[in-house]
């Protein structure tokens, strides 16, 4: 056994020393130089079609930003800024925008930017045969598309649509040649084309999307650091789901950016000279825990605050984000001017816990400790995506458990893959639930708190998981969306919000989580304000 | 196996190699067969609609549409035994459906991450078959003391969990000394780490049983012939007690097969490899039933050729067998 | 050297039993109690092996975890040997033709190799601890069906065996009295070694997000978390990592003692 037990110390020193080691500062640079590939690796799920209309989710959204522009974008300040549109204007009654496009912008597949170009994009979202979610709801009020003049289109609305220009600047509207959304779906998922500073060249299924410079690129946002062609000549843009390794191998050189960055790996990182973090929450919601309105316990409102405020969200957080996440009081990312915060209703208090409880009828506790009501315990089940929850996400319930249990809480976490986890969602077989999403603007709200979101869309999807259904609330929500006066929608906006903190129909985290890291030889790399994607525009490699 | 199991006498090798293939060949058949048709029932055991997992679960949100197009299409408003012979048909022209989460079909990545693996296994193979060499030659001629230290690495390499020697590995190997990358990239260099992840324990098993093997022909009367002879302990080492090591060895390829695949699906992970191991895995996680019976099927048909080989290899090397 | 070293074997299961059965005695805390305030404290004399991510102690996670850790080797153990058993009594003892069927039966097993049959058990019935000891048990019985059978069929050709038959002694005394008493010495083997496999199998499958979730302290479980905290708390997959392989050796040691001690003469 001694001799057995001499590769296991050897392991043990070799893990002692990698716990603290560092390296040289790489030599600085100021002016970009163009040329060399820069390597990407993803910890978000693998695409399954790479045209981010089709389906629409955010691991699309993170590569189409490199090939796909939009009509429009958002500066750091929140403003709407010109992208392939360089102005536009709404009609008074609402019901009408002209968009003016940028002039001589080409496709990659050599056809012209044109009104007609973007009607095609338009009907393909709503061609139920493409099968759009995110793009679909965001321009359900768009009833027609029309060529004014040579470069001038029209949207033609239903009703007045507060949201619009925040809807058209997030990458699932992006804007793709109508020749090319023409092939079938299957050849326009492996290569669609757009207007954007780099190409798709060759996706190899289940390892790497490879892009190459669009050499004829005109095209850049308002906001963007330089104009004509890209300075990296190509992008190797792999995907890595492992965290650990994808970290490893951004230390040992052999990938350059790295996302879905872990918060002990950001500690570590700030400690080395090689790496600089990139922090862009994204936009819409926060991440928060939704509690299930609609059946037992928590269709009681002294139940779901019992809960909440049993939940010591502040040191789990604390202990498992070292700093890098700030705890949100808001349904809103911080991102979103809109939002509105009441941290004096998300107090920890376990005997304010105690006492909701008791008023509530759930006095007797069993023999382990757990809450009953008439024989019946105080069980609620959670089911957590692991492929939406990151791992300190999954450990910060897993501490929410055990604190909700000192209020006599049974949580029954239960780990499921999206496909199972969308299966308890449908047969609402949940009690608590933490679903992402990522929209720009504060319209996001009417997509989860209204009450026609609890009625499954014909997918089956719906996204009001706490199931509120407040005519009130439905009334500010569909009031603020046709409104164009911004403080009538500020007011409007933060009157809902406090009505869906007020019931305790969530518990706010923190902002959806959304950090970078690159190696400091990267320059220029930044994440688009709109949904906080990365664009490798501006980016070029001091090597 | 990179064994030497080359240079044999040839003597009465056409007779009787016909009817071998013959029944190795209905072997394969019967083989791939039945687990084509375990495969079959073991969808049918899923709990629920069938055409909802064919479209990708109770999440996939399918529309009644899509459903009822999915049993048209793979004839589920059929009887049970028209469904099976169906399934069997689209088997034999080589269609093992779609993936539901890739979305494309299975027959393509399949074949897409067929080489990885290949690779992988084939390289992780001849490796572990040399480490193991050394091994049994080392604790064969050595002594007491190489036989005890050898023994104990065999028993170590045998427990280590593939996930665990994984990241001991990139730990030492790249965290630390920066010596390999912790993924796997293109080239040579990208192999090494899940390589040795994959033939370290395999070497602790195959060590063992050449070692007894050599030390059982060490003793035997021919190797004593051959010392007669005048042969030195070196030539009888090499051209005697080996070619005696090799055939149990041999005899291991299937379950070493085996391992290996088991091993891919942890490396190939780990390592971030494209392979049918890594592919398998996450279609696993995400109950894509096609894609993972696509695996299987591929994976029992690598077996059995891997067999078939072993079996034409053992007659090879063992002229006894030959004559049965 | 070689007779120690089962004897070690030996020492280390009993203490891996001992936490089994009675992980009180030698870890008091409870398992599952966090301590936000100290989580990723690396190993010093208050946590002998370190704080994981909610501050819970790895020492007393590692402990409450072996009963979980060892019921899951032992029972996918009995349930491949327990088939097996089946399989290679109805090959070895049953007349021909069943044996012929049992054997293509075991070849179309065989054909599933390693992990494969685990998996897709697994896809069928979804994951969890149940589904994945299950699938561990399954995916190694055929191995030691073949064994068995193989066992099985030299008893049944032994003179002894053939005596009894003539001298008219019914089928199951046959199988009480000479088949099973003669297996039972190379299935002790089998049984000791294939705990170890079978631990190092289900933490695989832990490891890979299908057996057991946490926060339960099953030791491919709380692998499984901390390989995510890798590069700053490695302790967190060092230790579960240790007595996973612990276990493993223990059981292989003791197990190749035994089947030494039973070549010798």
């Amino acid at each position: 056994m001694k001799r057995a037990v001499a590769p296991v110390i050897s392991i043990l020193a070799v893990a002692l020393i990698a716990s603290g080691c560092s390296a040289a500062p790489a030599p600085t640079s100021t002016t970009p130089v163009s040329g060399g590939t820069l390597v990407y690796a993803s910890g978000d799920a693998e695409p399954d079609c790479l045209d981010p209309h089709v389906g629409g989710n955010y691991p699309q959204a993170l590569v189409a930003t490199q090939y796909l522009e939009s009509l429009v974008s958002k500066n750091t300040a929140g403003d709407i800024i010109p992208w392939l549109a360089t102005t536009w204007s709404e009609s008074s009654d609402g019901l009408s925008w002209d968009f003016t496009l940028k002039k001589n912008v080409k496709f990659t597949d050599g056809t012209a930017l044109t009104p007609d170009a973007i009607a095609a994009n338009v009907a393909h979202v709503q061609d139920p045969a493409t099968g759009s979610s995110t793009g679909y709801l965001a321009l359900q009020k768009v009833t027609a598309v029309t060529a004014v003049s040579a470069d001038v289109v029209r949207f033609t609305l239903s009703t007045p649509d507060s949201a619009l220009l925040d809807s058209l600047s997030q990458p699932w509207l992006a804007i793709e040649s109508a020749t090319a959304l023409k092939r079938s779906q299957a050849v326009n998922c492996e290569w669609p084309v757009g207007t954007g500073p780099f190409v798709v060249k060759k996706w190899t299924h289940q390892q790497s999307i490879s892009l190459v410079r669009n050499d004829d690129y005109t095209s850049p946002p308002a906001d963007a650091a330089h104009t004509g062609r890209a300075y990296l000549k190509a992008i190797d843009w792999r995907f890595l789901p492992d965290s650990a390794s994808r970290y490893a191998a951004l230390q040992a050189g052999t990938v350059d950016v790295i996302d879905n960055v872990q918060p002990d790996t950001l500690v570590a990182a700030k400690k080395s000279n090689d790496l600089v973090a990139i922090d862009a929450p994204r936009p819409g919601a926060s991440n928060r825990i939704e509690l299930n309105s609609s059946i037992a316990p928590f269709d009681d409102a002294k139940v779901r605050e019992a809960f909440i405020r049993s939940a010591d969200v502040n040191d789990a957080v604390k202990s498992l984000f070292f700093g890098t996440a700030k705890r949100s009081y808001s349904p809103l990312s911080s991102v979103e001017k809109a939002g509105f915060s009441d941290p004096s209703l998300f107090d920890y208090d376990q005997k304010a816990a105690a006492r909701l409880l008791d008023e509530a009828g759930w006095s007797t506790k069993n023999a382990d400790g757990y809450r009953t009501k008439g024989g019946a315990v105080l069980e609620v089940s959670f089911p957590v995506s692991t492929n939406q929850s990151i791992p300190a996400e999954q450990s910060l319930f897993e501490q929410l458990q055990a604190t909700s249990k000192q209020a006599g809480f049974k949580v029954d976490l239960e780990p499921l893959d999206l496909s199972s986890w969308y299966g308890a969602l449908g047969k609402n077989q949940y009690n608590l639930v933490s679903a992402p999403y990522t929209k720009v603007g504060p319209d996001v709200l009417r997509i989860l708190f209204d009450s026609a979101g609890t009625i499954p869309a014909p997918s089956g999807y719906f996204a009001n998981h706490s199931q509120v259904k407040d005519p009130a609330l439905d009334a500010l929500l569909e009031k603020a969306a046709v409104s164009s006066d911004e403080a009538e929608r500020l007011s409007l906006y933060k009157r809902a919000q406090q009505i869906v903190l007020k019931g305790f129909y969530i518990l706010p985290l923190y902002d959806q989580q959304n950090h970078y890291l690159h190696r400091s030889l990267v320059k220029g790399l930044r994440a688009m304000p709109t949904v906080s994607t990365p664009t490798m525009y501006d980016s070029w490699l001091s090597r | 196996m990179a064994l030497p199991v080359a240079a044999l006498p040839g003597a009465g090798r056409r007779r009787r190699w016909a009817p071998w293939a013959l029944l190795r060949a209905g072997g394969v058949a019967f083989v791939l067969w039945a687990v084509a048709t375990v495969a079959f029932f073991a969808i049918r055991l899923i709990p629920g609609d069938p055409a909802e997992a064919v479209l990708g679960g109770p999440g996939s949100q399918a529309s009644a549409a899509a459903l009822a197009q999915a049993r048209a299409d793979y004839g589920l408003d059929q009887p049970l035994f028209v469904q099976y012979l169906l399934y069997l048909g689209r088997m034999l022209r080589g269609d093992l459906g779609t993936s539901y989460a890739l979305k494309r079909p299975v027959i393509a990545v399949v074949g897409e991450n067929l080489g990885g693996t290949l690779v992988l296994a084939v390289v992780a193979l001849i490796v572990a078959a040399m480490i193991a060499l050394a091994l049994a030659a080392w604790s064969a001629q050595g002594g007491r003391a190489a036989s005890a230290v050898s023994w104990v690495l065999e028993v170590v390499a045998a427990a280590v969990p593939h996930f665990w020697l994984a990241i001991s590995l990139i730990l030492l190997f790249s965290t630390t000394l920066g010596w390999l990358p912790p993924v796997s990239v293109p080239g040579p260099l990208g192999l090494v780490l899940p390589v040795l992840t994959l033939a370290l324990p395999l070497s602790g098993f195959l060590a063992q049983v050449m070692r007894e093997s050599i030390l059982d022909a060490m003793g035997s009367p021919f190797v004593l012939a051959a010392r007669a002879r005048g042969e030195g302990p070196g030539g009888v080492f090499w051209r005697h007690a080996l070619r005696h090591a090799a055939i149990p060895a041999i005899g291991l390829a299937g379950w070493a097969f085996g391992s290996l695949i088991s091993g891919a699906v942890v490396v190939e992970t780990i390592f971030a490899r494209p392979g049918l191991g890594r592919s398998l895995l996450s279609a696993v996680q995400q109950r894509d039933v096609p894609l993972v019976l696509g695996v299987v099927l591929v994976v029992a048909l690598g077996y059995m050729l891997v067999t078939t080989l072993t079996d034409f290899a053992d007659r090879l090397v063992d002229p006894r067998l030959r004559a049965r | 050297m070689r007779r120690i070293l089962p004897w070690i074997g030996v020492g280390a299961l009993l203490f891996l039993l001992l936490a089994a059965l009675a992980p009180g005695l030698l870890a008091p805390a409870d398992p599952l109690a966090i301590h936000p305030a100290q989580s990723f404290r690396a190993p010093s004399v208050g946590h002998l092996f370190g704080t994981d991510e909610s501050g819970r102690d790895i020492y007393t996670r590692i402990i409450h975890g072996a009963g979980a850790s060892l019921l899951i080797g032992v029972s996918a153990t009995a349930i491949g040997v327990g088939l097996a058993l089946v399989f290679g009594l109805l090959a070895g003892l049953g007349p021909r033709w069943l044996d012929f069927g049992t054997t293509r039966f075991l070849e179309v097993l065989f054909a599933f190799p390693g992990l494969l049959l685990a998996l897709l058990f697994i896809v069928v019935y979804g994951p969890g601890v149940v589904t994945s000891t299950i699938a561990v048990g399954l995916a190694t019985a055929p191995g030691y069906a073949r064994i068995i059978r193989s066992r099985v069929l030299v008893v049944r050709r032994a003179p002894y065996l053939e005596s009894a038959t003539v001298l008219g002694r019914g089928w199951w005394f046959l199988l009480w009295q000479h088949v099973l008493p003669n297996v039972a010495g190379s299935l002790f083997v089998l049984v000791t070694l294939g705990i170890g496999q079978s631990i190092v199998w289900a933490s695989s499958l832990s490891y890979l997000g299908l057996g057991a979730v946490p926060p339960a302290a099953e030791w491919g479980a709380m692998l499984s978390a901390g390989r995510t905290y890798l590069a700053s708390s490695w302790w967190m997959t060092f230790f579960p990592g240790l007595f996973i392989l612990i276990s493993a050796v223990a059981t292989t040691l003791v197990g190749r003692g035994l089947q030494e001690r039973s070549r010798r003469p």
